[in-house]
């Protein structure tokens, strides 16, 4: 039986091929998402393979889900209401072209339609915490915020030694829009990071926390210089 | 019956979403949930776990929309891809007998799938279809499994007691190969 012979995929394409097939383990597939985040060249390589092999998805029979399911995401929906605004505004800044316009666009309407809205101070002691996801959805730092002790626990889910080339800035982004460095996470550890004066009473409910991949010594910028790798929200637990 | 139409309609759904749109959700969700809840049921086997998953999934869609680029993905394909991601970072949870109680041939007798599933499959679908098929069976049936089950190269060596390098270029090879047959 004669094979044609196929050449090999290019590493980075091959890596971007595990990725989209789903066989890197938890370590690898938090630097897959980081690498999308940081080379859109890669991150084109994974949305490729990703449409090349949807369709297999076609063939999973469609089941309806109970009646149950769609009032409990509505339940979900009004948290992000209340607190998704400014970031949504950020996060199009950061990644800048269309998703600038996009976002601006979306932030002028929904400022112009937003409702009076009373959040309450957190309860003494009541932690907040954030998952941190990329845009594929995956997990990649916690955190929790101590309003009393004004520290931030901050946990990297990423494989520990991952791109040494570069640094990872943790960021608060509270309604204003405007992100404040709050300091580095090494990959795979858990750090305590005292939050800096004046920024403590913008840590509530709703602020976002976010993560991005910047040079060795942070971004020289007023706000981070790179991509923006992981983004969540602060909740009551 | 065209297969295909030039603007997808979930597309203009996506910057409604982005905008606090409950109703653009809800009608994403009308279309689209039989679909993701199927992507979950076949990843985790249990039908509780699947809604908790598939909730996470929508609310995960309202949150990101903004992040949705159209020229880059088609909706489908980027929402099934956080159903997929979700639904196997909740079997992972269930810890490494998730994997030994999986059924290996789980993805060869799939139930019948419905005639829209099949409509919607068959541009794209075929050919894939096709070229899965051209590989070794035991390459094709690796790729399935792992796309389906969301299993780890580790896994896959264990479970099928083989080198995890071996395993890695099985697929590797695969995957290429699966590249120059769709573009042929």
């Amino acid at each position: 039986m004669s094979e044609p012979l196929t050449p090999d995929l290019p590493e980075d394409e091959a890596f971007a091929a595990e990725h989209a097939l789903g066989v890197l383990n938890a370590g690898e597939r938090a630097a897959a998402e980081l690498r999308m985040a940081r080379e859109p060249a890669f991150a084109a390589h994974v949305e490729a393979w990703r449409e090349r092999l949807a369709p297999m998805l076609a063939t999973i029979l469609a089941v309806e889900p109970s009646t149950r399911v769609w009032p409990r995401i509505e339940r979900g929906l009004p948290v992000n209401d209340n607190s998704e605004r400014g970031v949504r505004f950020w996060r199009g800044w950061a990644m800048g072209g269309m998703g600038l316009a996009a976002a601006s666009m979306a932030a002028v309407v929904v400022l112009a339609t937003r409702p009076p809205e009373i959040i309450a101070p957190p309860t003494p002691g009541q932690l907040l915490n954030a998952r941190l996801d990329t845009s594929g959805g995956q997990h990649l730092f916690v955190a929790a915020y101590d309003p009393v002790r004004q520290k931030l626990i901050v946990t990297s889910l990423v494989a520990p030694g991952t791109d040494p080339v570069h640094v990872h800035e943790l960021w608060l982004i509270p309604a204003d829009g405007k992100p404040r460095s709050l300091g580095q996470i090494e990959p795979g550890t858990s750090k305590t990071l005292p939050m800096p004066q004046g920024l403590s009473a913008m840590a509530k409910e709703g602020a976002a926390i976010a993560v991005s991949v910047e040079p060795q010594g942070g971004s020289q910028q007023d706000g981070p210089s790179g991509p923006v790798a992981a983004i969540g929200q602060l909740a009551k637990i | 019956m065209p297969a295909t139409s030039a603007i997808d309609p979930l597309t203009e759904l996506m910057p409604r979403i982005a905008a606090g749109d409950r109703a653009a959700l809800r009608q994403l969700y009308q279309a689209t949930s039989a679909k993701l809840f199927g992507v979950c049921l076949r990843i985790l086997s249990n039908r509780d776990e699947s809604e908790d998953v598939l909730q996470e999934v929508y609310i995960t869609i309202w949150r990101r929309a903004d992040r949705f680029e159209a020229g880059r993905a088609s909706v489908m394909t980027w929402i099934s891809t956080i159903a997929r991601n979700r639904a196997i970072d909740r079997l992972r949870a269930r810890g490494p007998l998730a994997y030994a109680e999986q059924v290996e041939e789980l993805e060869i007798d799939d139930g019948q799938p419905r005639a829209d599933a099949l409509l919607e499959a068959a541009q794209d679908g075929e050919a894939l279809g096709r070229c899965l098929s051209e590989l070794d069976e035991r390459t094709e049936k690796v790729i399935r499994t792992a796309f389906f089950e969301g299993v780890t190269y580790e896994a896959l060596a264990t479970r099928m007691d083989a080198p995890l390098g071996t395993v890695k270029s099985w697929i590797r090879r695969g995957l290429a190969k699966l590249k120059g047959c769709l573009e042929s």
